[in-house]
C-alpha cells in the first residue's frame, strides 16, 4: 500500500499532457492512492503503478480476457476499464486470492490437475471461477463453460480447468473431494 | 491511446454540459476504449458517464412496458426478471452478445451507440468513406461478414444486438439535451449511410441518450432472438434475427421480423412480415416468409453464404417465437 | 529464472490427498531403477504454486532500474527496396535515447545454418508487411511509439509475390539471393524404390489432392524481451524463448560478441507451441539498444506484431497418389507438397522435409516418393507450430485412407490396422521405429467411442470419424552440424541434503523444469521439493538445444538419469563404508539411503551427502545425452529420425448442421502411446492441449492474407484470428498407452505435439460420415462444407478442394532403395553407395527386421 501522495507532486508531464490524477480505491482490500495518467488503464496501473504483474495482458483490446480482475465483485476486463474509472471501487486480483499463506480451493485446485500449463491466462480463470462459485456453488460443466468463455486458454483445452473448477466447488461445499483418477491417469 | 482530459459526471444535467466536439462520453467504455487504443478517436476530453447517477435502472413491468436507464449493463438486462420472461428478444439479445465478462461492462447505451465493426472502419490503415475518404473498401475487399442489404455505399453492419430486438419490439430511445427531450422510435433512430455517411444513428452532437423506452408487448404475442456465429464467445454474429409474433385466434396479427449483421441498420423484414399477417404460423408459412425476407438481397463478392443463411436463422426465429417445434 | 519454488505442500498432493508421497514404500536398489516412487506419480508441478498466486515471472513482468522502452517500425510494403530512411525528426523528441535502422547490425542470421537470411532490421530491402526497419529506446512506449511514427522512410515498391504459384511463375524479383532458383527455397526429390512400379501393380490407385491453410501459435503470452550492458562487455538478453541456446548464438554473431560474454535467460514462456524457437528481431534489437545506450531496454510486442512474428504453419498444397492391393495395404505412395514459406527461411528446410519423412511411421508403405517444394512469398515467415511440418501430409494421408476403404469397400479401421508399422522396425525412408502403440490406440478409441455402433449408421447431420498420427520424441540431429551432447544435466549435492539441478531447457508450461525435479528426485530417493531447479540460463546451466521437436523430456530425462545415477555413486560408497553394508544392498528412497534387508539401518539421505562431502570433498555430477545414430546416410536422412516415435489415434463425433454448414465437434475421443507416463498430470494436459489446438486448426484457425493492400496479414488481431474458446471446445476421452520405450527415459516418448495430429483428418472424416461430404481442406470452415452440401445436392461433386497444383519442373530424384531393397541407406547416386546383399533378395514386405548398422 502506497502512502498518500501529496497534491503538490502532481506533474505537468512532457509534451504538453495533462496533467496526472489521482485515483484512491481498494485493491485486495487495501486501500491504495495513486497518481497517474488519466489515459492509463486499469491494467497499467496494476501493473506498472502498483506492480501486481499477476494481472496478464494479451492483446489490450478486450479478446482474449487474460486480464480479468474483479470490480465490485464482478469480473471484467482491466484492459478496457481506465484507471480512473477504479475510483472508490473495490478491485481484486489474482494476488488477493489466497488467504494468508493459505491457497484458494480454486488455486489449490488449478495446481493439483496442472489446470495452470504456462499460467498466463491462469488468473483470469480462476477470478471468474470465484464469482461464478460464490453466486453457484454447484455449478454444471455447461454453466462452467459458460461462465469462463470470457477467457481464452491455449495450452490445457479448457478440459483441466473444468476439473479444477468442479474439485474446487466440491470442496467449497466442505466435501471431502479429491482429483479424479480418470483424469490424470486416463481411462 | 491518445492523452486526454478526464472529466466524472454525477448527473444528466453535467454530462450534457461536457458535450461538445471536444468531448466524447464514455459509460462501459468498452467499445470506446477499443476506438480509443486503435487511433479512430483522439477526443481532448473523455466524459465519464458512469457516474451520473439514476440512468441503471430497469422500469416497469409487461403491462406498462420497460424503461431502460442506458447504464444498465448487458449482464442486468440478460438476467432482469421482467425482460427475461417478457421480453425474450431483449434478454437473449443482450445474453449473447460478446462475453460474459464484456456483458459485466458493456452498458444498453453503449451497446446501441457503439461504432460498425468493419474492419475497414475499425483499421488506422484505411480511410474508408465512413472517415471521410472516398473509398469503401469492403465492396471488393474482404467482406465476408458485411452487409447482404442496403450496401451499395457503405457496406457495414449495425452491430449493435441489442437495435435489432428494440427495432423488432418497436421501442424508442430518449434523447435529452439543453433544449429538452425527444423521444424517437428506434427504427428511425438508426440511420443508413445514405442519410448519415460518417454516422449511424440520429444522436445530435449536444444530445445524451437517457432512456430505452419498449413498450408493452399485446397479451398474445411472443418474441424470440437467434445469433449465429463462427464461435459462441469473442466473436460477433453472422447473422441475428428478432422476431415478434401477436396472434388473433390461430393466425398472425402481426408479425415484426428485424434482421441484424444484415445491412447498416436493422433491417426489417416488411415483405416477411405482410406475408405472415393474416396466416396461421406453421412451418411452411414460416419457410415462406424467411424466403421472402432475403428476397432483394445484395450480396458482395465474398458474403452470399450470408443469405442461405439468414433464410435458416428468420425460419428458425419465427418458429421459436411461435412456438412451433 | 526456472527456479522452483514450490514448498511440500505443492509437491505433496498427490492421488491420495496426502501431504507426503510414501517413498519408502516403493525402496529401490542402488543403480538400478524399480517402482519409481515419483515418476508415474501425479505430483503437482513445481513452479505450480507460484503460478497459481500470479508470482511467477513471465518476460514483461520484469524491470529493471532506469529502463528504456523499445518499439520497433515495420514494414508498410509487403516487398520493396529501402531508398532511404530519416531518423532526424525521431531522434529530436524528448525522451528518445537512441533510434537504430538495419546498418547498425549487418551481420546476417538464421535459425539454421543454411538458411542465414535474416537481418536484425532490414538493410536495403523489406520482405513483407511487418519486416523490422527501425528501432527505438525513448523513456516510455509512447515515445518509443511517437518516435517510430516520426521516422521517415522511401520505399521503392518491388513485385510482391502472394502464394506458391506466383512464386513459381515469377522467378524475378527473387525475394532472397539463395535458394535453388527464383523464388524457390528448397526443392526435395527423393524416391525409395521404384513407385511408379509399385503404382502400377496395385490393384487400386488413387489420387488426391489437399489444401491446408497455414495457422498461428497463438501463445496467450506476447513475446517480450529485456536486455542490459553492463560496462565490463557482456550483455544479457531475458526473453520469452524457446530456444536460449540458439538466441545465444546468434547474439553473439550479430553483437560481434564473444558468446562467453554474452547471456540469454529464458524466462518461462506465456506460451509457446513452437512460435518462440526462432531468434527474433526483436531480441537482438534489444540487445543491441542496450548496448547502444548503456541502459536496460525492454520490448513486449503488441499482439498485432506477434502475428508479424508468426512463424507459424506453413500453409501445404498437397498430391498424393497411392497404390493398394486388394486388402488396402499400401504398396506405393508418391508425396508431392507445396509449401508457401513466407519471406524468410526459418526452420523452412527442416519443414520441407517434414512434410514427407513421417509419412512412413504408423501405416508400412514398401515404396516411397516425396517430392517437394518451398517457396519464398512475402508474407511474415512460417516455421516450425506444434507438429512441424507433419500436420498437413498427415491430414491428407488419414482422408485418403478413409477414401481408399470406401472406395473398396472396406473398413477404414481394418485397412489402417492391416497397414500398421511393425514395432522395432525400419520404415522405407530409413526411419528407425522402436516401441510402437498404435494397434492398441486404435482398439482403445475404437471400442471407447462405441465405433460400430456408430459409422455410417447415425443419422444425417451426424458422424464419427477416425484417424492416427505419429510424432518424434526429439529430433535425431542438432540444428547445427556437431558431435556434442543435445542435452546437458549437471547436479550439485550439499550437506543441507538440497540438491540444485542444472540444465538448459526452457520450461514454456509443458512442465519441463518438474519432469527435471521428478527424475533426480525418483533416482535419488527424496522428495521432489527439496530440489531446486535453475534452467534455460545460457550463463548457469549446461546446453540444452531447447524446447521444440518433442524433445525435451527424452533427452533432457536420459541427461537427469545420467547425472542422478553419478551424483548417487559417491553417496553410495561413502554410506557402504560408513555402515558396513554392500553396496547392492543400499536403497535410496523416503529421503534416505539405507539397507534393503534391514530397513531401521541406515542414514538420512543429509547425512549420506555428508559422508560423501567428508570423504572426497564438495559433490556434483554431469549428465548428457546424444541421441543414437541414424541410419539413413542419404542427403535430407537428417530430418525425420528420432530416437522413440510417439503414437496416437482420436476418433471424433460431429453435429453438423447443414442449413448453416456449422460443424459442431461434440467429442474426441483419443488414445496416446506415451512409452511411459513420467507425470501422468502433464500427459493427460498435453493430451487435451493439443486436441484443442487441432481443433482450432480443424475447424477454424487460418492465417489468411486478402485484401486492398498488397499480401497484408488478414486483419491480425485475435477477434479475426478465430480460436476455440470453452463453448467450442468438445469433450475429450483420453486414453494412455503406456508400452516403454528402450530410448526413453523411464521408457517415456513424446506427448506435446503428437495428440494434436490426428483431430484434423479425424473431423473431416466424421464429418463426411455425418453430411457424406468431403472437405479436403483445414479448416473445415461452415462456409466450405455449405458449398460442398450445396454441390452435392446440385448433382455435382459434394467436395470443397483444390482442383490443381501448380506446375514444377521436378528434379530427377535421389534414388534410395528402402531397407528391405539392398543398400546402405545412401542414394544410389552416392559415389560411396554400396548395394549389400539382401538375405532374403525378395525383401517381404512384413519382414523387414532391420537392426540397422
Amino acid at each position: 500500500m502506497s502512502a498518500p501522495v501529496p497534491l503538490t507532486h502532481i506533474t505537468r508531464a512532457r509534451n504538453g499532457r495533462p496533467a496526472k490524477r489521482r485515483a484512491q480505491f481498494t485493491v485486495n482490500g487495501e486501500p491504495v492512492d495513486v497518481l497517474f495518467a488519466p489515459h492509463k488503464t486499469l491494467l497499467e496501473v496494476l501493473r506498472e503503478d502498483l506492480n501486481l504483474t499477476g494481472t496478464k495482458h494479451g492483446c489490450e483490446l478486450g479478446e482474449c480476457g487474460a486480464c480479468a480482475v474483479l470490480v465490485d465483485g464482478e469480473p471484467v476486463l482491466a484492459c478496457l476499464v481506465l484507471g480512473l474509472d477504479a475510483e472508490g471501487r473495490d478491485v481484486t486480483t489474482v494476488e488477493g486470492m489466497a488467504d494468508g499463506p493459505a491457497l484458494h480451493p480454486i488455486q489449490e485446485a488449478f495446481a493439483q490437475y496442472g489446470a495452470a500449463q504456462c499460467g498466463y491466462c491462469t488468473p483470469s480463470f480462476m477470478l471468474t471461477a470465484q464469482v461464478l462459485l460464490e453466486k453457484n456453488p454447484s455449478p454444471s460443466r455447461d454453466e462452467i463453460r459458460e461462465a469462463l468463455s470470457s477467457s481464452i486458454c491455449r495450452c490445457t483445452g479448457y478440459v483441466k480447468i473444468y476439473e479444477a473448477v468442479e474439485l474446487a466447488a466440491a470442496r467449497m461445499r466442505g466435501e471431502e473431494a479429491d482429483i479424479l483418477e480418470e483424469a490424470i491417469y486416463g481411462r | 491511446m491518445n492523452a486526454f482530459e478526464w472529466v466524472n459526471a454525477t448527473t444528466v444535467d453535467e454530462a450534457i454540459g461536457q458535450l461538445g466536439a471536444a468531448s466524447l462520453l464514455k459509460a462501459g467504455g468498452v467499445d470506446v476504449l477499443d476506438r480509443l487504443k486503435e487511433g479512430l478517436d483522439a477526443p481532448p476530453r473523455l466524459v465519464n458517464i458512469r457516474t451520473v447517477k439514476g440512468l441503471d435502472r430497469i422500469e416497469g413491468d409487461a403491462a406498462t412496458g420497460l424503461r431502460i436507464g442506458p447504464l444498465v449493463t448487458l449482464a442486468a438486462l440478460d438476467v432482469h426478471p421482467v425482460v427475461r420472461k417478457s421480453f425474450v428478444a431483449l434478454a437473449d439479445a443482450a445474453g449473447h452478445a460478446a462475453t460474459p465478462q464484456i456483458r459485466n461492462m458493456a452498458t444498453a447505451g453503449g451497446n446501441l451507440l457503439q461504432r460498425p465493426r468493419c474492419w475497414y472502419f475499425r483499421s488506422r490503415d484505411f480511410h474508408c468513406l465512413k472517415k471521410g475518404g472516398d473509398t469503401c473498401f469492403s465492396q471488393h475487399g474482404e467482406n465476408q461478414y458485411h452487409a447482404i442489404f442496403g450496401n451499395e455505399i457503405c457496406a457495414i453492419v449495425h452491430p449493435s444486438a441489442l437495435g435489432t430486438a428494440l427495432v423488432a419490439l418497436g421501442g424508442s430511445v430518449e434523447l435529452a439535451s439543453s433544449r429538452g427531450k425527444r423521444i424517437v422510435l428506434a427504427e428511425q433512430f438508426f440511420l443508413p449511410p445514405a442519410a448519415a455517411l460518417e454516422r449511424e444513428n440520429g444522436l445530435a452532437e449536444d444530445e445524451l441518450l437517457t432512456a430505452i423506452v419498449v413498450p408493452p408487448l399485446g397479451a398474445s404475442a411472443r418474441s424470440a432472438y437467434t445469433k449465429v456465429g463462427e464461435k459462441e464467445s469473442f466473436d460477433w454474429p453472422i447473422a441475428e434475427v428478432a422476431a415478434v409474433v401477436e396472434r388473433s385466434g390461430a393466425n398472425v396479427s402481426r408479425a415484426s421480423i428485424v434482421l441484424g449483421a444484415a445491412a447498416p441498420v436493422p433491417h426489417r423484414a416488411t415483405a416477411a412480415e405482410k406475408l405472415l399477417a393474416g396466416k396461421p404460423l406453421t412451418r411452411e408459412t414460416a419457410r415462406a416468409a424467411a424466403r421472402a425476407a432475403i428476397e432483394g438481397a445484395t450480396p458482395l463478392s465474398e458474403n452470399r453464404y450470408k443469405v442461405t443463411l439468414f433464410e435458416n436463422v428468420v425460419r428458425r426465429t419465427l418458429l421459436d417465437a411461435g412456438g412451433v417445434r | 529464472m526456472g527456479v522452483s519454488n514450490g514448498t511440500p505442500k505443492d509437491n505433496g498432493a498427490n492421488g491420495h490427498g496426502q501431504t507426503t508421497e510414501p517413498v519408502g514404500r516403493h525402496p529401490r536398489g542402488e543403480g538400478e531403477r524399480s517402482d519409481s516412487a515419483v515418476v508415474g506419480k501425479p505430483f503437482v508441478k513445481v513452479d505450480s504454486r507460484s503460478k497459481v498466486l500470479g508470482t511467477m515471472k513471465f518476460a514483461d513482468d520484469l524491470t529493471l532500474p532506469r529502463m528504456l522502452h523499445a518499439k520497433l517500425l515495420r514494414s508498410t510494403e509487403a516487398h520493396a527496396r529501402i531508398v532511404s530512411i530519416d531518423t532526424t525528426r525521431a531522434e529530436a523528441l524528448e525522451g528518445v535515447y537512441a533510434v537504430l535502422t538495419g546498418r547498425s547490425m549487418p551481420i546476417t542470421y538464421g535459425i539454421l545454418p543454411v538458411s542465414q537470411d535474416e537481418h536484425a532490421l532490414c538493410v536495403d530491402r523489406v520482405r513483407y508487411i511487418g519486416d523490422p526497419v527501425a528501432a527505438v529506446a525513448a523513456v516510455d512506449e509512447e515515445t518509443a511509439e511517437a518516435a517510430c511514427r516520426a521516422i521517415d522512410v522511401v520505399y521503392e515498391r518491388l513485385t510482391a509475390i502472394d502464394s506458391v504459384k506466383t512464386a513459381l511463375e515469377t522467378p524475378e524479383p527473387r525475394i532472397h539471393d539463395y535458394g535453388e532458383e527464383g523464388n524457390i527455397h528448397k526443392r526435395v526429390d527423393l524416391e525409395f524404390g521404384n513407385v511408379d512400379e509399385a503404382l502400377a501393380s496395385s490393384h487400386h490407385v488413387r489420387e488426391d489432392l489437399f489444401f491446408y491453410e497455414g495457422n498461428t501459435h497463438l501463445p496467450l503470452e506476447q513475446h517480450a524481451s529485456l536486455a542490459e550492458w553492463h560496462p565490463d562487455g557482456k550483455v544479457t538478453l531475458w526473453s520469452s524463448t524457446q530456444t536460449p541456446h540458439y538466441v545465444h548464438r546468434a547474439l553473439a554473431k550479430v553483437l560481434e560478441l564473444p558468446p562467453s560474454r554474452v547471456r540469454v535467460v529464458a524466462i518461462p514462456n506465456g506460451g509457446g507451441f513452437g512460435g518462440k524457437s526462432d531468434i527474433f528481431n526483436h531480441e537482438i534489437v534489444v540487445a543491441k539498444l542496450a548496448m547502444v545506450t548503456g541502459r536496460p531496454v525492454k520490448i513486449c510486442l503488441t499482439r498485432e506484431e506477434v502475428f508479424y512474428c508468426h512463424r507459424g504453419r506453413h500453409p501445404v498444397l498437397m498430391r498424393f497418389r497411392t497404390g493398394v492391393d486388394e486388402r488396402g495395404r499400401i504398396l506405393g505412395m508418391h508425396s508431392q507438397t507445396y509449401i508457401d514459406g513466407g519471406a524468410y527461411g526459418s526452420y523452412g528446410v527442416a519443414s520441407t522435409f517434414y512434410t514427407g519423412a513421417l509419412q512412413t511411421v504408423t501405416y508400412h508403405v514398401d515404396r516411397y516418393k516425396f517430392d517437394s517444394v518451398r517457396c519464398f512469398t512475402n508474407k511474415p515467415p512460417c516455421g516450425p507450430k506444434r507438429g512441424h511440418g507433419t500436420p498437413q501430409p498427415r491430414f491428407g494421408l488419414e482422408v485418403q485412407i478413409d477414401k481408399i476403404a470406401a472406395d473398396l469397400g472396406l473398413d477404414p479401421i481394418e485397412v489402417r490396422k492391416q497397414n500398421l508399422v511393425e514395432p522395432h522396425s525400419m520404415t522405407a525412408n530409413w526411419l528407425r521405429v522402436g516401441s510402437m502403440g498404435l494397434g492398441p490406440c486404435i482398439d482403445k478409441v475404437v471400442e471407447g467411442s462405441d465405433w460400430y455402433s456408430k459409422f455410417r449408421k447415425l443419422p444425417y447431420g451426424r458422424g464419427v470419424g477416425l484417424a492416427c498420427g505419429s510424432y518424434l520424441s526429439g529430433a535425431g540431429l542438432p540444428i547445427y552440424w556437431n558431435d556434442m551432447p543435445h542435452s546437458g544435466v549437471q547436479i550439485k549435492l550439499d550437506r543441507s541434503g538440497g540438491v540444485a539441478v542444472f540444465c538448459g531447457a526452457t520450461d514454456i508450461g509443458q512442465g519441463s523444469d518438474s519432469v527435471l525435479a521428478f527424475i533426480v528426485a525418483d533416482v535419488l530417493g527424496i522428495d521432489p521439493v527439496d530440489i531446486r531447479v535453475v534452467c534455460g540460463d545460457t550463463d548457469l546451466t549446461p546446453v540444452d538445444l531447447g524446447s521444440y521437436s518433442s524433445r525435451v523430456t527424452l533427452m533432457m530425462g536420459n541427461a537427469a538419469i545420467e547425472a542422478a545415477e553419478r551424483a548417487r555413486a559417491p553417496l553410495a560408497e561413502a554410506v557402504s563404508k560408513k555402515l558396513s553394508i554392500p553396496r547392492s544392498r543400499l536403497v535410496f528412497g523416503g529421503n534416505r539411503v539405507f539397507d534393503a534387508e534391514n530397513p531401521e539401518t541406515g542414514v538420512t539421505f543429509a547425512e549420506a551427502v555428508q559422508f560423501a562431502e567428508t570423504s572426497i570433498g564438495t559433490i556434483g555430477s554431469t549428465g548428457s545425452y546424444k541421441p543414437p545414430r541414424a541410419p539413413g546416410r542419404y542427403k535430407g536422412a537428417g530430418v525425420g529420425p528420432s530416437p522413440a516415435y510417439s503414437y496416437s489415434a482420436a476418433v471424433a463425433e460431429v453435429d453438423v448442421d447443414p442449413e448453416t454448414g456449422l460443424v459442431a465437434v461434440e467429442r474426441i475421443w483419443i488414445a496416446h502411446d506415451i512409452g511411459r507416463s513420467i507425470n501422468p498430470t502433464l500427459v493427460m494436459g498435453q493430451v487435451e492441449g493439443s486436441v484443442y489446438m487441432g481443433l482450432g486448426e480443424a475447424l477454424m484457425e487460418a492465417m489468411e492474407y486478402r485484401g486492398n493492400r498488397g499480401v497484408v496479414h488478414k486483419f491480425p488481431s485475435m477477434l479475426e484470428y478465430k480460436s476455440p474458446t470453452t463453448m467450442e471446445m468438445c469433450d475429450v476421452v483420453t486414453y494412455l498407452i503406456e508400452d516403454p520405450d528402450p530410448n526413453g527415459p523411464y521408457g517415456a516418448k513424446e506427448v506435446g505435439q503428437g495428440p494434436l495430429l490426428p483431430i484434423m483428418p479425424a473431423v473431416a472424416n466424421a464429418v463426411f460420415d455425418a453430411v457424406g461430404v468431403r472437405v479436403d481442406e483445414v479448416p473445415i470452415s461452415a462456409e466450405k462444407v455449405l458449398k460442398a452440401i450445396l454441390a452435392k445436392a446440385e448433382g455435382k461433386d459434394g467436395r470443397y478442394g483444390p482442383a490443381k497444383t501448380p506446375a514444377v519442373e521436378w528434379h530427377e530424384p535421389h534414388r534410395v532403395p528402402p531397407p528391405w531393397e539392398g543398400g546402405d541407406g545412401r542414394a544410389i547416386d552416392d559415389p560411396k553407395h554400396m548395394p549389400v546383399p539382401l538375405a532374403d533378395p525378395s525383401g517381404h514386405r512384413y519382414k523387414h527386421d532391420m537392426s540397422g548398422d
